[in-house]
């Protein structure tokens, strides 16, 4: 079976997605970006609970990088357009997760993403945010609804830890964009250094 | 200004927000907090500040207080209010 990068959050549809594939007997890895200061200690947190729950269950290592993002987010705020702010933060973590992905030997990438549950879910946003990265992306939730999604959560043990209380991200803007353009995101992304903001992201990762 | 701090909708800390709507110079409230020693974080259109417990401060004066203790995040709402309210200026 081949080896993934699994981007994870701390919420409810990460641990699902991964438990499908390590159901199949793939070999993943974990990856979080960190979104503190625009969050609490919350979601690194539940991800590690979340690892021990699902390396308990299927027997693997399971290593999680954990990225810092924070930096990044400020970045974006202060140089970029507000509106495509989550379409931006997207492509950033899918470029860390790409860089982590390339370091391990590991061929695809995956998320929890499902078609409409929020506004960097939508078609338009999704793919633009990918198209900053070329391994393939697997999306196993992405015909679920959020009722099928929390019911195998529950099933597997996840549930409870995805829902205890935290501080949402902070840096969502009030009105986010749920049509992007990728011409757009392209030219916010002229603002800033991108290659340095991912080599300064990943150099300092830290392997849990 | 400001109704009583509430939790927030994820549980995970305490909000204030102005009533009526106020927007806040967030420079300003930089410079305050700057000048009595604490840390602020600016991105821009939010300031993060402190560490006990973590504040951000949004443009339209919403405050997030990040902790579970509702005493903390009172005691932390004191102390943040004067610089709040010497930097907003009626909402748009």
């Amino acid at each position: 079976m081949s080896r993934g990068v699994m981007l994870m959050s701390g919420g409810i549809d990460s641990p699902v997605a991964m438990h499908y594939l390590l159901r199949q007997g793939h070999e993943l890895l974990a990856v979080h970006l960190d979104n503190r200061p625009f969050t609490d200690d919350s979601p690194l947190s539940k991800v590690v609970d979340h690892l021990t729950v699902l390396r308990e269950r299927y027997h693997q290592p399971i290593p999680l990088y954990v990225v810092p993002h924070g930096s990044t987010q400020v970045t974006l705020m202060r140089e970029t357009d507000r509106h495509v702010g989550c379409v931006l933060c997207r492509r950033f973590m899918w470029r860390s997760a790409e860089r982590i992905a390339q370091r391990e030997g590991a061929t695809f990438l995956v998320t929890g993403e499902a078609l409409g549950q929020v506004a960097s879910q939508t078609l338009s946003n999704m793919r633009n945010a990918t198209a900053s990265v070329s391994l393939p992306i697997i999306r196993p939730l992405i015909g679920f609804d959020k009722s099928e999604i929390e019911a195998v959560a529950k099933s597997i043990g996840t549930y409870e830890i995805s829902t205890r209380p935290g501080v949402c991200c902070q840096a969502v803007p009030d009105k986010p964009a749920t049509r992007s353009n990728l011409v757009q995101i392209l030219k916010e992304e002229e603002r800033i250094d991108v290659e340095q903001i991912i080599d300064d992201c990943v150099r300092k990762a830290v392997l849990l | 200004m400001y109704r009583r701090l509430r939790l927030c909708s994820s549980g995970g800390g305490f909000e204030a927000i102005p009533d009526p709507p106020r927007r806040v110079d967030l420079a300003r409230v930089r410079a305050a907090l700057e000048k009595e020693g604490v840390r602020v974080v600016d991105a821009r259109v939010m300031l993060i500040a402190g560490s006990d417990p973590e504040i951000t401060i949004s443009q339209n004066g919403r405050l997030l207080f990040k902790t579970a203790d509702p005493d903390a995040a009172d005691r932390a709402f004191a102390r943040l209010l004067p610089a709040i309210e010497s930097a907003t200026r009626p909402g748009e």
